[in-house]
């Protein structure tokens, strides 16, 4: 087995860390092994049902989310690492709060434990590379008490060749994809990270949106696509991360997901500057566009629509919290009316889901500063390009 | 770089070390083996050999300002405790081939197979030594580990050497930790390699070669003691390319070089022992870093006037850039190494001359026009920036005299500070006229001897290994 867990550049393993903040918090049945392996890269395990002995070491030294994981033998992290031109030495980053390592193999062995395929690689070293962009805020998401979880959003043509889903039950079980690459990144957060619960992890209730949270945007729409808004080629494919509380699940048109945004589910949202993100089913946005409303036309709607009454947000547990909020929500203030984001750009718009002829839409409010909307270019897995 | 700023931030001085984007992992890891594991970098992006004025200035102002001030306000973090292997832990137990897969995908072997160091094999490697298996022969960078007798043994069983090789990889790594020959800077980017010259009643006590493919694998005693000083650079001092070994190309390592003593003592020459200071009788290791190496064949005429000029030309041509630890970054630390087969200093030594002669004779001709000297430290490279002229450095009293004979670009001038610094060692096919020349990365890697300290049985011991 390739060691998946966080060693800092100094060497130390993060592990020895999150044993004492697990026993300090009375955790220590979670991980009774925690801290309890050899110091090495690579270490050989034996038994009659090595699988089986894997994951009840793994489990015990908390190196997984809880579910069963696939053993990172050197064979599955050396294919892995075979899809990136880039050494496995090569260094993405340190993962807050621990500062654990990620070098490329030490990602790849969480990538594969997380059941992703080689190809899906490149999509999860373009995400981990945004997840540790200072913008992204990792020791915020990490230790924080509320609920956020990275929201993966694909966009391009790799989408389709490697089977992430940007149509029916795209935010569900079922796609290996979708499935694998957001787990990668959380046990990426988990054993790099050691964003460990209720240990360094503080979120009070977290949300399922932790096991994986990845998706594609669906190509075949009447908008441009999210990678071309943000200044890429239609013909490159990128990956976006948003720091985003859960999925809400609004069935209607823009005006029922006005109705949502401007409700205490923004609250952080506003009190954070956040960037959401608004998810419209392909029924929907053929009806928009048909309408007339470009993704622009869509954003500045819902911008000037989603206004919570001033007497709500007085009456808010976190206005009574936080004083300081941002100038343009005071600003506001005398109209009586608060729009919950600084300005249309902060909605992020894409189209996902099946093509029904049901109006489906989600909200992701956020969570965190500062304003977070992190793309990475993916590049080709390497048996792909030739 | 970061030593310099790990000694500044000892004495109390905040530093903060400019870092090409390359070297930061190099960087992170050399701080933690000097203790200072959050010794700040400021990182310039891409290497500023190659951009212009401009981008350097932009990518500057850009990220390194930042990384500079950071740097400077923000107090570096303690040293961290890390978790080894206690000395003498069994760390597998496995097959051959189980054990061979282990140690290599943990970073500590060199591919090629070991042999497993077994509690018993390591005893044996013990019984040649009178220092005890926790002694300490020195502490060593980048890792800062300490260089204990225990691991010298381990990796002199890994690289393939017999137990009575014991001797010589004990002096081996007490010339390592020395500190005139600098095994910090081991990882840096020419990745010039280690030769290591033998000489003493060792070089046939233990069958060094040191005849006709002197230089080549194909003897044990050559072949794995030349392995396990580069498994012992791995494994303890912490050199690992990727990590802190940032060769750029790199070199295997080299076999060992034993001198032929017979053909030496026939001709009253000294040997390179000897001329490091050594006495003889005894027997001892010299440790050089050399950037790389030509074989100068075919060398012909009966007489040194006839010979000198083609030896001195090998020796000028391939002392290129390497001529900054000539005058630049290192006054007179230029040491090259020629080795002549026994025929060729035979034909010397017939003349009348003494090695002490043929050195003078050889700085004479080894000569390379003014400017393109010059240009090799501040036009071609920039190792000495600001293009200086070789007759400002005299004046400022950064070079020798010979150095500042004239202004004229055309004058000739030494690739070497003294006469004495040509190291010249005789090895080799006897009776065939070739030598081989080798440049040499300064106080980089600096010549360092040792004597070969023997153990007190060390008579009944060998005899006992004779006899089997």
């Amino acid at each position: 087995m390739v060691l998946p867990a966080g060693q800092r550049a100094s060497g130390e393993w993060i592990d020895d860390t999150l044993r004492r903040r697990a026993e300090e918090s009375g955790l220590l049945s979670r991980t009774p092994l925690a801290g309890q392996f050899p110091r090495h890269r690579v270490e050989v395990v034996r038994a009659a049902d090595p699988v089986h002995e894997v994951n009840a070491l793994f489990q015990g030294r908390g190196w997984t989310d809880g579910l069963p994981v696939m053993p990172p033998t050197l064979g599955r992290v050396g294919a892995m690492c075979a899809s990136t031109a880039r050494a496995p030495a090569d260094v993405l980053g340190e993962v807050e709060p621990l500062r654990g390592v990620a070098t490329v193999e030490k990602v790849a062995a969480n990538a594969v434990m997380a059941g992703c395929a080689p190809e899906h690689f490149p999509v999860v070293l373009a995400a981990v590379e945004a997840l540790l962009d200072p913008a992204f805020n990792m020791r915020g998401v990490q230790t924080t008490d509320e609920n956020v979880a990275p929201l993966v959003i694909v966009s391009g043509p790799l989408a389709a060749r490697l089977g992430i889903n940007a149509g029916f039950g795209a935010l569900g079980p079922g796609w290996r994809a979708n499935a694998a690459i957001g787990r990668a990144l959380r046990l990426v957060m988990l054993n790099l990270g050691g964003g460990w619960p209720g240990a360094v992890s503080l979120a009070g209730l977290a949300q399922p949106g932790r096991y994986t949270l990845c998706f594609a945007e669906r190509d075949d729409t009447p908008w441009p696509p999210l990678r071309v808004e943000l200044g890429y080629r239609p013909d490159q494919s990128t990956v976006t991360v948003l720091r985003a509380e859960t999925a809400i699940n609004v069935t209607g048109g823009l005006p029922e997901v006005a109705s949502v945004m401007a409700s205490a589910a923004s609250a952080f949202t506003m009190r954070y500057e956040g960037r959401v993100a608004v998810v419209v089913a392909p029924f929907v946005a053929r009806r928009l566009a048909a309408e007339g409303l470009s993704k622009d036309d869509v954003r500045r709607h819902l911008y000037k629509e989603a206004r919570i009454p001033v007497s709500a947000w007085q009456a808010w547990w976190l206005r009574a919290t936080a004083r300081d909020w941002p100038a343009w929500v005071l600003d506001a203030e005398p109209s009586g009316m608060l729009p919950v984001v600084k300005e249309p750009a902060d909605i992020t718009v894409v189209v996902a889901g099946a093509d029904l002829a049901i109006p489906q839409l989600a909200y992701f409010p956020s969570w965190g500063f500062p304003p977070c909307r992190v793309t990475r270019e993916i590049t080709p897995p390497i048996d792909l390009i030739g | 770089m970061l030593r310099a700023s790990a000694v500044a931030e000892e004495a109390g001085i905040p530093s903060v070390s400019l870092t090409c984007e390359g070297f930061i992992g190099q960087a992170a890891t050399t701080a933690t083996g000097l203790g200072l594991p959050g010794l700040p970098v400021a990182i310039v992006p891409g290497h500023v050999d190659v951009q212009t004025v401009d981008e350097l200035r932009g990518n500057v102002t850009a990220v390194t300002v930042d990384g500079v001030i950071e740097g400077l306000t923000v107090a570096p973090k303690d040293a961290a405790e890390l978790v080894e292997p206690e000395p003498g832990d069994v760390v597998f137990e496995g097959t051959a081939d189980e054990i061979n897969r282990f140690f290599y995908e943990n970073g500590w072997s060199d591919g090629l197979p070991i042999v497993p160091p077994t509690e018993a094999r390591v005893h044996e490697f013990l019984r040649f030594t009178d220092y005890n298996p926790d002694d300490e022969l020195g502490v060593l960078l980048p890792d800062k580990r300490s260089a204990t007798v225990r691991t010298v043994a381990i990796n002199g069983v890994m690289a393939g050497c017999r137990p009575e090789y014991m001797p010589v990889l004990v002096a081996l790594i007490e010339a390592m930790a020395d500190p005139r020959y600098g095994v910090e800077h081991s990882g840096n980017t020419p990745g010039a390699e280690t030769l290591i010259v033998v000489n003493g009643p060792i070089i046939r006590q233990l069958g060094f070669n040191y005849q006709q493919g002197a230089l080549r694998d194909g003897f044990q005693a050559n072949t794995s003691i030349g392995r396990f000083w580069r498994l012992y650079l791995r494994n303890v001092a912490g050199f690992l390319p990727h990590k802190t070994d940032k060769g750029t190309f790199g070199n295997t390592w080299r076999v060992v070089l034993a001198e032929n003593e017979d053909a030496l003592s026939r001709i009253g020459w000294t040997t390179i022992a000897q001329d490091q200071g050594h006495v003889a009788g005894g027997s001892a290791v010299t440790i050089s870093r050399f950037t790389g190496g030509t074989v100068l064949a075919s060398v012909f005429g009966s007489a040194p006037e006839q010979m000198i000029p083609y030896l001195a030309d090998g020796i000028a041509r391939l002392v290129a850039w390497e001529v900054m630890f000539t005058v630049g970054m290192a006054l007179g630390a230029q040491r090259p190494l020629l080795v002549l087969s026994p025929i060729l200093a035979q034909t010397l030594a017939r003349a009348g001359l003494s090695k002490q002669d043929v050195q003078r004779r050889l700085f004479e001709h080894a000569r390379i026009p003014a400017w393109k000297f010059e240009r090799y430290l501040g036009e071609w490279t920039n190792l000495a920036p600001g293009r200086p002229k070789l007759s400002e450095l005299v004046k400022r009293g950064r070079a020798a005299a010979i150095f500042g004979a004239s202004d004229d670009p055309e004058r000739l001038v030494p690739v070497v500070a003294r006469a004495e610094d040509i190291m010249i060692a005789v090895s080799g096919d006897p009776l065939r006229t070739n030598a081989y020349v080798f440049a040499h990365n300064g106080i980089l890697g600096f010549p360092t001897t040792k004597p070969i300290a023997l153990p007190a049985a060390w008579r009944t011991l060998i005899a006992d290994v004779a006899g089997r």
